[in-house]
């Protein structure tokens, strides 16, 4: 057995990749949630509510990853400057051959997701991370021990804590201590989250923490390569796949040959929102500058209200619901107005937040 | 919950004319699917024929409902579902004042007075149930025998605790959400450990700011004091799991209904539309019931209306359903076909039940057929509060005044239920859509000055609507009359109905209640009953508009024998030894519960009954052998 040293061995080492993890899974909800608002009201309903329940399970991934940070005596915090990155932004795939940007839904940014969440396997553990070229800025899944690394997809960069994390356990273990010290009451139980297939699993051990990211791996890409995850969910690939064949999976189908029911998709029934949109496209003093600086500041205060609710009052999470019904009518504020000076575009949440001092409300 | 694709076509009528089902079911609402999958799970083979549209159920289809109603301009229950003359719906809107001696003959309920009712039911793939509040008060032990013990009604030939096994088997399928401890109350009980699939869906804000007002209350009635208090109402909509379910099995709630997998309605978002219908399937709808029954194998038959049940003149069983099979809701063409069964199950809902039966010549020994037709009553007082109590966060209604559904006074005056509406005045006057005209066109408001009057309008509003007893009447009946027919030919029912005064004096001491609940509250009472208005009814010299419920009953009552009852305890007709005649229809009472638990649970234990009758009738003879 020639098994490849993790490269995950000290307990700030896993601390650290996890909080990465958290970065990763938000990353991926402002652009699913641009894509989803841009949608016009009562059309595409086959694209909305596949982009609705992966955004919805991006959360659950999101709470997952805070619950292994907890059980592991970490503390998540989503208010830390730089937690949200700049778009366009990549994410990690092997052949960096994507960014991913904040737009409204379109073949491309069909094509976007589905990157974002393909199945990829690297041939071996030590090919898992693979040198990243230097043009690349914002990798939200690069090793953080490492800068010049990063992995060959979201898959194998949770493959490579689960290693980390094993490794750390029987090492505490040897020496007759505990990895998992956190408090119980810090974790989020299927209580307080819930997103149809997949439950919210509190950690406790390392059973417990392998089944946490084991399940956030499987709802992207599925499981051991087949469509479905362990709970008989679809996995996000192939529910992004349905758009794109314009036809639904059904229990025995094959990757790649659905043979459900059809899909509906009208491309033009869209909001044309500004792609990448920066506060500095809408003037100062104008209704939208205001909006779009409220949008950022609820936003703000909605990871705020998740840090808390993965630091002790996990019942915050129940408020957070009603608090994506405001997200959702701030985003459609701004995606559902004309962009003045800038015929056929329209404006656009910009989740600019932390990043810079926010500019007072108008 | 996945329907099963093309399960809505795949049964050829002609090759399922061709077969002797175990059981044939007429209507795939709640006890029809209930029925259909209980019978099911026993391997029995089993046909639904449905009036409804022959149509998949699916996550577009369902929001085609929505996308009706949120463009209709009444927001009625049956507003999301489209007209369909071959099998039409009571609609509220067709209700219009009865002029003595002359029926209204106009919409599909042809009624006779002298009280219009503005009841509906709804006739697409999943009933009633599609527009249905969801609320899921299981009947008081008292309900059960309010003749004998308070000389008003009928007593059931079942009581409290014979249904009770068959209430947590309703509450499973529809997912209740409610704490046993708030639901315990007035003599229902639980078994020890029992608790509901889901949590209790927790108060509004309005109900607290109600309850601050009315907790602790006494009232004095018939000698007795009754405390009154704010309290939850058990839901059929999806809340948390309770993890010490089934034994701490847990429950994994029910979510939307369509042919490819969907995950959405797994919990109440509280949008406050759950009537006429949930945004996302968290509501129960017997089409999450029906889509499993499919699932099984159940045949299924669409756009088919039930015209005749025919006999057997000699053995007094039911040989064969004719029915009538419409190509299509815009036209009037269609086949007539049989459907040929071991036993037959009507579930039609308590009008279209009686309906048919009296369409086909079939009255009971005892002429009770389509007699004791029952609503609850429902008045609405209606008040402003001194503060901002955050009307219209849903859903519709989580709390209310339950304290004064049982006592001694029920030998006297009718029980009842108070709902505090989270949707503020919407039932009595419209509201917000009235609103939103006043301030505009009384008051000239627009921009910012127009958002805050809309706010502090609304959001201040209460709503009591009090939900009272209404005993059975044989005089208050569904009946048929050959002149009145529908596009099809079917004969429409014709109701003639009034409300009795044991429900008026419920009424008055109701709305008498309300002005001192108000009083309390500090709010100021805008109650109005128009004497224009088709439910304006006169009691010792007051006028009080009565709405329906919806919540219908009592036109095949069951009894102990063939002189007071149409069927037996398990809703088997008393005539026809193979006919059952399933839900509401069958309760000889509805006391102050919301009518689909009970009958829910009703038809959990007739199927158990069905199922032994179509294994007995069934087996091979046993031949003794030559000892």
């Amino acid at each position: 057995m020639s098994e490849a040293t993790p490269k995950i061995t000290t307990l700030e080492q896993l601390h650290r990749y996890l909080y990465s993890a958290l970065r990763l899974e938000h990353a991926t909800i402002p652009p699913y949630l641009t894509a989803l608002y841009s949608l016009h009201p009562e059309t595409n309903s086959d694209a909305r509510h596949v982009l609705r329940v992966v955004a919805v399970e991006e959360m659950l991934h999101l709470s997952l990853a805070a619950n292994v940070l907890n059980a592991t005596g970490g503390t998540p915090d989503l208010t830390r400057a730089g937690f949200v990155p700049p778009y366009p932004t990549f994410l990690p795939d092997g052949e960096k051959d994507f960014k991913v940007d904040l737009a409204p839904f379109s073949e491309a940014t069909l094509d976007t997701f589905l990157k974002i969440e393909r199945p990829a396997k690297a041939p071996t553990k030590e090919l898992r991370l693979v040198p990243r070229a230097r043009s690349a800025r914002h990798l939200l899944a690069a090793d953080p021990d490492d800068p010049d690394m990063q992995y060959y997809s979201i898959g194998e960069f949770y493959a490579e804590i689960e290693r980390g994390l094993e490794y750390l356990h029987a090492e505490y273990q040897a020496e007759g201590r505990t990895l998992f010290v956190g408090d119980p009451s810090h974790q989020i139980t299927p209580e307080y989250f819930y997103s149809g297939g997949g439950e919210a699993i509190p950690v406790t051990d390392l059973k417990s923490g392998l089944a946490a990211l084991g399940l956030i791996a499987a709802q992207g890409e599925g499981l051991g390569g087949g469509i479905y995850d362990g709970e008989g969910e679809l996995a996000h690939y192939y529910r992004f796949q349905q758009i794109k064949l314009q036809q639904y999976y059904q229990k025995g189908d094959q990757p790649g040959q659905p043979s459900g029911p059809p899909v509906a998709v009208d491309w033009h029934a869209v909001y044309p929102s500004l792609p990448n949109a920066t506060l500095a496209a809408y003037p100062d003093g104008s209704e939208l500058r205001a909006a779009a600086v409220g949008f950022n500041e609820s936003y703000a205060d909605f990871l705020g209200l998740l840090t808390r609710a993965y630091t002790g009052q996990p019942e915050l999470l129940l408020e957070a619901v009603w608090r994506m019904f405001q997200i959702r009518d701030h985003m459609n504020r701004l995606l559902r107005n004309p962009l003045p000076g800038s015929p056929g575009v329209n404006a656009a949440p910009t989740f600019e937040i932390f990043a810079a001092p926010l500019v007072a409300g108008a | 919950m996945i329907f099963p694709q093309g399960a809505a076509n795949r049964t050829d009528p002609s090759d399922a004319s061709e077969t002797v089902y175990d059981a044939v079911i007429v209507g795939g609402g709640v006890a029809g699917s209930i029925i259909a999958h209980e019978l099911s799970q026993a391997d029995l083979r089993v046909l639904i024929v449905e009036a409804g549209p022959a149509e998949d159920m699916t996550l577009t289809g369902y929001e085609g409902y929505l996308s009706r109603f949120y463009s209709a301009t009444s927001k009625d229950n049956q507003s999301p579902f489209p007209r369909n003359p071959n099998a039409p719906m009571p609609r509220s809107t067709d209700a219009r004042p009865i002029v003595p001696g002359q029926p209204d003959t106009a919409s599909y309920l042809v009624q006779n007075g002298p009280y219009c009712t503005d009841t509906t039911y709804t006739r697409v793939l999943g009933g009633t149930t599609l527009h249905w509040e969801a609320k899921t008060p299981r009947m008081l032990p008292e309900d059960f025998d309010t003749a004998s013990r308070f000389g008003q009604g009928l007593d059931w030939p079942v009581d409290y605790a014979e249904l009770e096994p068959y209430y947590q088997q309703a509450e499973r399928e529809i997912g209740v959400s409610a704490d046993v401890a708030e639901q315990t109350y007035l003599g229902v009980t639980f078994p020890p450990g029992y608790v509901f699939p889901m949590r209790g869906i927790p108060l509004s804000y309005l109900d607290t700011v109600v309850g601050r007002g009315v907790d602790g209350t006494e009232v004095k009635l018939d000698g007795e004091s009754h405390t009154l208090r704010v309290r939850p109402f058990a839901q059929g909509r999806n809340g948390v799991p309770n993890p010490a379910y089934d034994g701490g099995k847990g429950y994994l709630p029910t979510g939307a209904v369509s042919t490819h997998q969907v995950q959405e309605g797994e919990r109440c978002q509280g949008n406050n539309n759950c009537v006429p219908l949930c945004p996302v399937q968290a509501k129960y709808h017997a089409g999450k019931t029906l889509a499993k029954a499919l699932g099984k194998g159940v045949d299924f038959v669409a756009q088919a209306v039930g015209y005749k049940v025919h006999v057997d003149p000699v053995t007094g069983r039911v040989s064969h359903l004719e029915y009538r099979q419409y190509r299509d809701p815009s036209s009037a063409d269609y086949v007539t076909r049989t459907a040929r069964g071991r036993i037959f199950v009507l579930a039609a809902n308590a009008i279209e039940n009686a309906r048919l039966m009296l369409a086909s010549g079939l009255r009971d020994s005892a002429g009770l057929m389509g007699r004791n037709l029952m609503d609850h009553a429902y008045i609405l007082c209606w008040a402003l509060l001194p503060e901002i109590a955050g009307t219209m966060r849903g859903t519709v209604c989580t709390g209310g005044i339950v304290d004064l559904r049982g006592g001694s006074f029920r030998r006297q005056q009718a029980a009842f239920a108070i709902d505090i509406h989270n949707d503020g005045w919407g039932w009595a006057t419209g509201s917000p859509y009235t609103d939103l005209h006043a301030i505009v066109d009384a008051q000239n408001k627009f921009g910012p000055a127009l958002r805050n009057a809309l706010v502090n309008q609304i959001s201040r509003q209460l709503l009591l609507a009090y939900m009272i007893e209404v005993p059975p009447s044989p005089s208050n009946r569904v009946t048929v009359d050959p002149a009145y027919r529908d596009q099809l030919g079917n004969m429409r029912p014709v109701i003639s109905y009034s409300v009795p005064d044991y429900t008026m004096r419920g009424v008055a001491y109701g709305r008498r209640l309300a002005r001192r609940i108000f009083e309390r509250l500090g709010a100021e009472d805008y109650t109005y009953y128009d004497p224009a208005d088709y439910g304006y009814v006169t009691h010792e010299g007051n006028g009080y508009c009565i709405r329906g419920g919806n919540h219908l009953a009592g036109t095949h009552v069951m009894g102990t024998a063939p002189a007071n009852s149409v069927v037996d305890s398990t809703m088997r007709s008393w005539e026809h030894e193979n006919l059952y005649l399933a839900g509401g229809g069958s309760m000889p009472t509805i006391g102050t519960a919301n009518v689909t638990l009970t009958l829910a649970a009703l038809c959990y234990r007739s199927a158990r009954r069905m199922v032994e009758q179509v294994r007995r009738e069934s087996a091979p003879l046993a031949v003794s052998a030559a000892h």
